[in-house]
């Protein structure tokens, strides 16, 4: 009995020396050139300010839906990028451009209140942001205010809104501006791109087309910041096609209509009110040039 | 005997007469003593009168002249001759040797009677033998013992004489019987095993109560007794064992001395028994129900240690050196012991050849056939044995075969529970005489009967009867019980053991005695009886002195020839293996369940996520972690399944072959290594079918080993449970409880960070309860291997890992440790006096000593060296400012280096994706083998905090995926779930291959406490603690009740 218990338990010692053998303990992980190696040059032709104070300029995708509902221009899905299509993102690059996509498309099926596939939407941030590691910004609590607040589309826009900023003011912080700039950018395009798509009939259609004008300034900025990382050859290449559309934008003319400001009470206030107002010079064929430039722009960036 | 054989012995009887000188007087009186031995006195006329009719009108006075008398004798005897063919022939036809070895005896005293032994008679009784196949020594010697009447003739090898003289014969066998007058001859028929027994005084001398007539001739036959007035009787084992050819067998010596037995339950169960027996005896064990037949048997054979008292056999205490002893005992219980799924011959096989490891497989063949046809069942030898209800072969027949399986191991000692029961009267005779027939071989029988028959009652050589409580009231012989009850009783005749005239003993006799109560002024009987146990007890006590058996006793064999522990185990397994496969229902249903449940698990939860595609991408399947966890759950209930009754289902079969003195880690790793085998096929088809239509790629070893190694678990544990309970209802009760426990504690289902926190919900390791699940283990496993080693993420896996270590410490744990150090400088401006909880203190001061032995200090070289002023009394301002600006460089760093790692994974995955067939070859990686929910599991994204504070620490709640175990204690194990790598003993492993070392630990484990019987061992306990403690619980509760009633008067 004795003996039989010792060959068991010399072959119990046995079995577990061949599986500790089998999978002996690893090597601590050969990553320490990442951790020791000068490799980043944090040169910047701009201040990161610079760039926070800049990328805040870019107009809300909230305006510009806002304006497209208030001119009746129906709901169209299919201006909106798939959400399926967010397999297709796998770099950072990718995956900052179409942030911004998704987030200019939640927004516009936000204020159309077209509330059914805004979840997937959601997830494609989430997802997005998780990838760019700043998922933080859209956590699990985030989401689920979200979600229980669809029905309440000031406190969507407002908490998406807040999201990006502060996505955005972070990013700054971490000295990782270029992901900041490229959702900036991908939420500029996708209004730009929906704008330019929609079909109204006048007056509105006047003042869609205006709207569209005045992004003349917004691509200067963009242009400007852009620059910045035009050593990378993917921002060069989405500069050189911003360039392509600045071609089409300078048929644009934008004037400058200077009228004395008025007073008014309102409320037992005194308010002043400035009446100058920008005049806008574009025409359907202007738009068109446009449109088609952001429609290539756009569909480089989805792809 | 039938009329058919009367009519033939008539025939014979009338042939042989009229030879030559006819019919004598003599003759015809021997004829008509035999009718009238066999008949009653009408039917002996009948065939009186048929004897003379076939003799004809032939009479000897008649025959004047020898020369007629030669002539005609002649003539006769050739016609005779025909006849007598012909009549020997009918007789072979319907006659069993045994019978007509005595019609050849009878037609040999038939001559003798008369002393005329002519040629022609002779040769007559010479055809007969020869037509009856009876060999020619044999009818010698019957010859010798029938006609022979000289003392010196019957010196031969096959005749036992019993007489007063010393003097040994040389060849024939001798008993000294004191006081004898003349010789008794007995004649042993070797080949039909019969005695035959003479006197050759006139002297009184009785068998089995009556008178034996001078040299008539008598058949000796079982249980039989020869008694002369006033001396001890001669018993037929006496005799028999002299002709006892069988020199192997060892001389066993059995004493029961004085043993007592009480139940644990506190009952008596056996009263001081004692008897002495040795080899060569058949002893019944007879009692009312409730007399402790069975527990007697029990204690004898040493299956249940007695109170008091002892029981040795040749000199060894057979509870202390069971282990010498146990080789020797056979034990043959009630109930059948035969494995159905195995045919008769089977059966027999795998018993013999786990008894004689020397025998060649030819040697065993033989062997197993021969005693297939000692016991009369090789013409079924090829049936399945079938279980009770779906018979294939009769009561009888698996009765005889059971005994055979005892038979071929020769047991000096052989046990046997009520071999007749349910048995009809011919199988039990048949039973019976195998049993008698071991006897005379040598062997010790302690059978338990209840009812026998007048023949079966008969065969016994002793018989102990026991009274209720245990009262051993009689032992001694069968024939003389009836009588020793009868004379207590006073009844009338009470010497007459049997009925004179049938020989019929009805053992009912005495239980009628023994049992029989008091009969109340109306002739009611009453439940009081006339003569309690102690009486019939004290009874015996006084009247029967027990047989005391001196002497030398051989010795016992040193070891039993039983086979190595290989050679058992290979036995095992085969016989276990091919019951299994001739069960085909069993075989069919255990190897389709599992591609079967696999398919339909796989089928049911394969889904699409969009819902305009027709095709199926793994990486959008939010079904494959729960596929994992039904993985495990299945893998528990299949092997728990094929697993749970196997030794319950066997302990009839194991109770047997505990007498073999087995190796029991033998059985039970057959047993196991069967099971591993169906349970590794079993995986391997439910993994095949599963992960193939989920389209889990490239993981198939790595799940079946998994799965395999759970189900081998779960066998083992199956086994436990089924050698612990004794019926299959509470075994199947009890597969739940084993299994939910493991489905709700894997992780899967219930995060254990959600899980109530008494039993360690919400810490930085994985519950201790959930770590004894071996699902848990499994299931972590097996995720953690899909997540980390999928084609798609073992590329990117260390940099992840990297990047989110770096990222946690970037974004939450610095940031963190800074706030506590804001803080405290928030209320130091505010002018509070007490600006720093002491608590926070500590939690700063465990995680920046943390911090500083962290593996990145070495890549920052930025350590806090003052952690000693951590404590309230040193911590000031501007140790809190130092602390600050050590907190920026490091968050600087993890910042900085986060960016570096995270391009540099940015910057792979562009190259990756460059060209566009490269990113399509890119996402169809990313499509089959990431998949984005499991992801978000094992990243935990659902969490509600990143990180959490725990006592004084932080403990990260992000990503356990990419977080090492933290607690790097020497012999510390445990870690947070979903850990990538497992510590111990100063080391990292995989924890794929250690969740598996550990899983194979709990199956060692079990194993050990299924060898050491550890759960039947705690139920036994419990079961014996729980009466005792309810009892005194009942007892409280009465006395409450009366207390109660006493109080209130109710």
């Amino acid at each position: 009995m004795v003996k039989r218990n010792v060959s068991s338990l010399l072959l119990l010692t046995g079995l577990l020396v061949l599986f500790f053998v089998a999978c002996a303990p690893e090597r601590p992980d050969d990553l320490t050139e990442l951790l020791t190696d000068d490799l980043i040059s944090e040169e910047m032709k701009m201040t990161d300010e610079a760039v926070g104070q800049m990328i805040s300029s870019v107009p809300n995708p909230v305006e510009m839906t806002i304006l497209l509902q208030k001119s009746n221009v129906v709901y169209s899905q299919d201006l909106l990028n798939p959400s399926g299509s967010i397999s297709n993102y796998n770099t950072n690059f990718k995956k900052a451009l179409n942030l911004g996509v998704y987030g200019t498309d939640l927004v516009y099926m936000n204020i159309y209140d077209r509330t059914v596939s805004t979840l997937s939407y959601l997830r494609n941030l989430q997802n997005l942001a998780d990838g760019l590691r700043i998922g933080q910004f859209f956590d699990y609590e985030t989401l689920n205010r979200l979600s229980e607040s669809s029905r309440n589309i000031d406190s969507v826009l407002y908490i998406t809104n807040r999201g990006f900023d502060n996505m955005t003011r972070y990013l700054i912080d971490q000295s990782r501006s270029s992901i900041a700039v490229l959702i900036a950018y991908g939420t500029w395009i996708e209004s730009l791109y929906i704008a330019t798509k929609v079909k109204t009939h006048p007056p509105n259609k006047e003042l869609i087309n205006q709207r569209i004008g005045e992004q003349k300034i917004v691509l200067d900025n963009m242009l400007h910041l852009l620059s910045n990382y035009r050593n990378d050859p993917f921002f060069e290449e989405i500069f050189l096609d911003l360039m392509d559309l600045k071609k089409e934008f300078d048929n644009v003319t934008i004037s400058y209509i200077y009228e004395e400001p008025v007073m008014k009470e309102i409320d037992g206030k005194i308010v002043v009110i400035d009446n100058s107002r920008s005049e806008v010079n574009i025409n359907d064929d202007i738009i068109d040039g446009i449109s088609k430039q952001v429609e290539y722009i756009l569909n480089k960036i989805i792809e | 005997m039938s009329e058919e054989i009367l009519k033939a012995l008539m025939q014979l009887f009338a042939i042989i007469a009229k030879q030559d000188v006819g019919v004598s007087t003599n003759e015809r009186v021997y004829v008509e003593n035999f009718l009238r031995q066999q008949l009653n006195e009408k039917s002996v006329k009948e065939y009186l009168t048929l004897f003379d009719k076939y003799i004809g009108d032939k009479k000897a006075s008649e025959i004047d002249t020898d020369k007629e008398k030669e002539k005609k004798s002649k003539l006769i005897s050739v016609k005779d001759s025909v006849k007598i063919l012909g009549i020997a022939k009918k007789i072979n036809k319907t006659l069993t040797q045994k019978q007509k070895v005595v019609v050849l005896v009878r037609l040999c005293e038939l001559v003798n009677s008369d002393k005329k032994f002519t040629p022609q008679r002779m040769a007559i009784i010479d055809t007969a033998a020869e037509v009856f196949n009876i060999n020619k020594e044999e009818y010698n010697a019957i010859e010798t013992f029938v006609i022979e009447d000289d003392f010196s003739k019957w010196d031969i090898a096959d005749i036992l004489i019993i007489n007063s003289e010393k003097k040994i014969p040389k060849r024939a066998k001798h008993i000294y019987w004191d006081q004898l007058e003349g010789s008794i001859l007995v004649l042993h028929i070797h080949s039909v095993d019969l005695y035959f027994l003479s006197y050759t005084s006139t002297r009184e001398l009785l068998l089995n109560g009556l008178p034996i007539n001078n040299r008539k001739i008598y058949l000796f036959a079982r249980g039989g007794v020869i008694k002369q007035p006033k001396d001890k009787p001669v018993f037929y084992t006496d005799v028999a064992s002299q002709f006892m050819s069988d020199d192997t067998t060892i001389n066993v010596h059995f004493k029961i001395d004085k043993v007592h037995y009480r139940f644990p339950n506190g009952h008596i169960g056996l009263m001081e028994i004692s008897l002495d027996e040795q080899s060569g005896k058949m002893l019944a064990i007879m009692g009312g129900s409730g007399s402790g037949k069975t527990t007697l048997l029990n204690v004898v054979s040493g299956m249940i240690k007695p109170t008091r008292g002892n029981v040795y056999i040749n000199g060894n205490d057979l509870h202390e050196k069971s282990d010498l002893l146990k080789g020797i005992i056979g034990y043959i219980p009630q109930d059948d012991l035969l494995i159905e799924e195995l045919t008769v011959y089977e059966n027999l096989y795998y018993s013999t050849k786990l008894v004689y490891k020397n025998l060649s497989e030819e040697e065993i063949e033989n062997k197993v056939n021969k005693v297939l046809f000692n016991l009369g069942l090789s013409h079924i030898k090829n049936l399945k044995v079938g279980d009770p209800l779906n018979k294939e072969i009769s009561g009888g027949q698996r009765k005889r075969l059971n005994i055979g399986l005892e038979l071929i191991r020769e047991p000096a000692v052989l046990f046997v529970d009520e071999p007749t029961s349910g048995l009809s009267s011919r199988d039990s005779e048949n039973v019976m005489e195998l049993l008698r027939e071991l006897t005379v071989r040598g062997k010790l029988i302690f059978i338990v009967i209840h009812q026998p028959s007048s023949e079966i009652f008969k065969m016994f050589d002793n018989v102990t009867i026991l009274d209720e409580g245990g009262f051993q009231v009689y032992h001694g012989n069968p024939v003389e019980a009836v009588i020793y009850f009868k004379k207590l009783d006073n009844q009338i005749n009470s010497h007459i053991g049997e009925c004179p005239s049938c020989g019929n003993v009805n053992p009912e006799t005495i239980f009628s005695i023994i049992e029989s109560r008091i009969v109340d002024e109306y002739g009611q009987p009453t439940v009081n009886r006339k003569v309690t146990p102690i009486e019939w007890y004290a009874h015996f006590k006084d009247k029967i002195s027990l047989k005391k058996i001196t002497g030398v006793f051989d010795k016992l064999p040193e070891s039993f020839k039983k086979p190595n522990w290989l050679n058992q185990y290979k036995i095992f397994f085969a016989r276990d293996f091919f019951s299994k496969i001739s069960n085909r229902q069993y075989l069919l249903l255990n190897l389709l369940e599992a591609p079967l449940l696999g398919f339909l698990l796989a089928f049911v939860i394969r889904y699409i996520e969009d819902p305009t595609s027709d095709v199926y991408i793994f990486r959008n399947n939010d079904n494959i972690m729960p596929y994992i966890f039904m993985c495990t759950i299945v893998a528990l209930f299949l092997g728990l399944i094929v697993s749970a009754e196997e030794i319950f289902k066997d302990r009839k079969i194991l109770k047997r072959e505990s007498f073999l003195n087995l190796s029991r880690s033998s059985y039970l790793c057959s047993k196991i290594g069967i099971l591993f085998i169906l349970s590794a096929i079993q995986a391997f088809f439910f993994i095949f079918v599963g992960n193939y239509i989920l389209g889990i790629k490239g993981m198939y070893f790595e799940y079946w080993l998994v799965f395999f190694s759970l189900a081998a678990f779960a066998n083992v544990l199956g086994l436990n449970i089924s050698s612990a309970f004794n019926s299959a209802i509470t075994i199947y009760i009890l597969i739940p409880f084993l299994i939910i426990p493991q489905m709700v504690l894997t992780g899967a289902m219930f995060s254990f960070d959600k899980i109530n926190r008494a039993i360690g919900g919400g810490q930085d390791k994985v519950p201790i309860i959930a770590e004894i699940m071996p699902s848990r283990w499994a299931f972590e496993g097996l995720v953690t291997n899909q997540y980390i080693n999928n084609k798609y993420n073992r590329n990117f896996y260390t940099q992840r890992k990297l990047e989110s270590e770096l990222y946690y410490k970037n974004v939450y744990y610095i940031p963190e440790l800074k706030r506590y150090v804001e803080d405290y400088k928030f209320r130091l401006s505010q002018g509070h006096e007490e600006s720093i909880c002491e608590e926070d203190l500590k939690l700063l001061r465990n995680e920046i000593v943390k911090e500083n032995e962290s593996k990145f200090t070495q890549y920052h070289n930025h350590r806090f060296e003052k952690t000693d002023k951590l404590v309230p009394e040193k911590f000031n301002r501007s140790i809190a400012d130092e602390l600050t600006s050590y907190l920026i460089r490091l968050n600087d760093f993890y910042r900085i280096r986060f960016n570096i790692v995270n391009n540099a994974i940015d910057e792979e995955i562009a190259r990756r994706v460059s060209t566009s067939k490269k990113h399509e070859e890119y996402t169809q990686l990313l499509n089959d083998h990431h998949n984005e929910y499991l992801t978000s599991f094992v990243k935990n994204a659902m969490v509600p905090l990143p990180l959490v504070r725990l006592d004084n620490h932080l403990v990260q709640k992000t990503d356990p995926i990419y977080l090492e175990p933290q607690d790097l204690r020497l012999l510390n194990f445990r870690s947070h779930f979903l850990a990538p790598k497992k510590h111990f003993l100063g080391s990292f492993y995989d924890t794929f291959y250690f969740n598996l070392v550990i899983l194979w630990v709990f199956t060692i484990l079990l194993y050990f406490a299924l060898y050491y019987n550890f759960f039947s061992k705690t139920i036994f306990f419990a079961e014996n603690i729980i009466p005792i403690a309810s009892r005194k619980i009942r007892a409280t509760r009465i006395k409450i009740r009366d207390f109660l009633i006493e109080q209130t008067g109710i």
